[in-house]
């Protein structure tokens, strides 16, 4: 019509007021009360963790409504599933959450296990509990430093990573890469641990345990980071049920709720450990709640590679790349870092599967923010997403 | 009574077509059963006053429609189990959950987006993970020569058949169990 939109290709008009957003905020905007403020936080927004954006509605400096607006991140891995046979996705389920990238190879794995039927060899389940305990601690210590962060102490993720760097030297021996790992394969693991594994692993152990005690000293007793944290966003047993909130946040909640004791899988039943609940439902209670699994992954570890039973890793006939799945329907959950991550596998016999539905805790997870976030203030907010843990990939899928 | 025995009275209550009990080992899931599009909501709202959650929404294509299947799991007992909507081909709509379970919201506007299933009651149905200007088919639709039935699929397999209508979505006979020797690649 005019120069302008030649200028701007977006057809934005260059006056403010007749400017009101994109889809999703004239969206958001309907239910907009008198006076308020729209904010727009991200995709692209350090304190979202990759590519979330929030639309928020303030007044003054509270939070009146929020919305999660999320597929920045899609990647269609459930449309990828059904062109690839079951060996050919396994690479994905690491790039599905990059921070406990083993616990989607598990769930997936199984899933097809529990179809064809799969029995594991003992050894094999030792060291799958022992890989993707030690990438949930790389994943809660990731969280850790990433959390304190978005509260403005920016020192502590520099130890996180060397802690992280540590578990990635570890799992690198067996699995070969230090992101997007895929260590299990069906019918086993791909390679048998070294003795540098185990020695490794044996120190990595006491000495993260000693760690632990520094960071609790400088970080979680620091009267601000606990009076940022008390009392911020209660989620009580009622919001996660409505919602579907699983994993730490539940547990947070007061509910022993995990998929490791309540659907056992895995050899987790043979080992003393202990499923930490509460102390309470807000901020401070989801930290602490993780630093104390971190604990709790250290003692499944420690007797896990402490009674390390010897045979093979793989069973001997082990399916091979042109291998069928049988026809049937099945689920397959395990306990992620972030909560139960499902598999909803359905096979109609042929070479790729016909579908795969993930479900991945992180979704459920976000959708209860916007109720959590009414009326609390903006900072609160934010520092509520970060209670939250969240992994933008695994969450768009 | 069982826990499990109780489930299915809640599924037969609501006046299930299909219902089955399959081995948790097996399938992952502790019960199972195909309930009428309009009996949904009432079958959340008697789950949800038993505690339980609302674990995901998955949509499956098969010759003879849409079936969407809500898996549920309880806080109090855990055992995942599986409601069953079967939604026509030509204009799938079902009612939406979310007035029960707020967190449907999204799980029913990711089936929408990859499906085209409608929700109805679904207070906010835009797109979530697709882009809003997506146009072209729903992209986890399958091309119509692709599709298996229901029955070939197993979904309700050693189901109790309730609704004589829905006798066909049921195996024959049982599937054999999986040996993996026949399943293994020559």
């Amino acid at each position: 019509m005019n120069s302008l939109n030649f200028i701007n290709p977006f057809g934005v008009s260059e006056d403010p007021g007749s400017y009101v957003g994109d889809f999703y905020t004239d969206n958001f905007a309907k239910g907009a009360g008198e006076g308020t403020l729209i904010l727009n936080l991200g995709p692209q927004h350090p304190s979202t963790h990759g590519v979330l954006r929030v639309i928020v509605e303030l007044e003054g400096e509270y939070v009146v409504r929020a919305e999660p607006v999320l597929g920045y991140l899609h990647r269609m891995h459930e449309k990828m599933a059904e062109v690839k046979t079951p060996w050919q996705y396994i690479p994905n389920m690491g790039r599905v959450d990059y921070l406990h990238p083993i616990a989607w190879n598990w769930a997936q794995v199984g899933a097809c296990e529990r179809l064809a039927g799969i029995e594991v060899p003992e050894r094999a389940e030792y060291l799958r509990v022992v890989s993707c305990e030690l990438n949930r601690i790389s994943s809660h210590l990731m969280w850790w430093g990433a959390f304190v962060m978005d509260l403005g102490g920016v020192t502590p993720i520099l130890y996180a990573f060397e802690e992280r760097e540590k578990i990635n030297d570890i799992l690198q021996i067996v699995t070969g890469s230090r992101l997007t790992m895929s260590y299990f394969r069906f019918g086993g693991v791909s390679a048998d641990v070294d003795d540098r594994f185990v020695r490794l692993t044996k120190e990595f152990v006491p000495y993260l345990r000693e760690r632990l005690k520094m960071y609790k000293a400088l970080v979680t007793d620091n009267v601000i980071l606990r009076r940022r944290l008390e009392g911020v966003g209660p989620m009580d047993a009622d919001l996660c049920r409505r919602h579907g909130a699983t994993g730490p946040i539940l547990r947070a909640a007061g509910l022993k709720r995990d998929t490791r004791t309540d659907a056992p899988y895995g050899v987790y039943h043979k080992f003393q450990y202990n499923v930490p609940t509460g102390p309470s439902d807000d901020c401070l209670g989801r930290y602490m709640l993780r630093l104390a699994e971190i604990e709790a992954s250290l003692d499944i570890v420690e007797q896990a590679m402490g009674s390390l039973p010897p045979g093979p890793v793989r069973i001997d006939k082990a399916p091979k790349a042109g291998w069928k799945l049988p026809a049937g329907e099945t689920y397959f959950a395990v306990e992620g870092a972030r909560g139960q991550v499902g598999v909803h596998l359905v096979s109609d016999g042929g070479k790729n599967h016909y579908r795969v539905k993930l479900r991945a805790p992180g979704f459920s997870n976000l959708s209860l923010f916007a109720e959590a976030a009414r009326g609390v203030l903006l900072a609160d907010a934010i520092a509520i997403l970060g209670s939250l843990d969240l992994v933008i990939p695994e969450v768009d899928r | 009574m069982t826990s499990i025995d109780h489930l299915e009275q809640i599924f037969r209550q609501v006046g299930a077509r299909l219902v089955s009990k399959p081995d948790f080992k097996t399938r992952g899931i502790c019960c199972s059963g195909l309930v009428p599009a309009k009996a949904i909501v009432d079958l959340a709202k008697l789950l949800a006053a038993e505690d339980h959650t609302l674990l995901d929404v998955s949509v499956l294509e098969a010759k003879e429609g849409f079936l969407i299947t809500y898996h549920f799991d309880s806080f109090s007992e855990p055992g995942r189990l599986a409601a069953r909507v079967l939604a026509p081909r030509e204009n799938p709509v079902v009612p939406s959950l979310h007035s029960v379970f707020q967190g449907a919201e999204w799980h029913e506007r990711e089936s929408h987006d990859f499906y085209g299933v409608r929700f109805d009651g679904n207070p906010n149905l835009v797109p979530l993970l697709l882009p809003e200007d997506f146009s072209g088919p729903p992209p986890l639709r399958k091309a119509p020569g692709d599709l298996a039935g229901l029955a070939d699929l197993g979904v309700f397999d050693g189901s109790e058949i309730l609704d004589p209508s829905c006798a066909s979505l049921v195996p024959a006979r049982p599937a054999p169990p999986a040996a993996v020797s026949e399943a293994r690649d020559a």
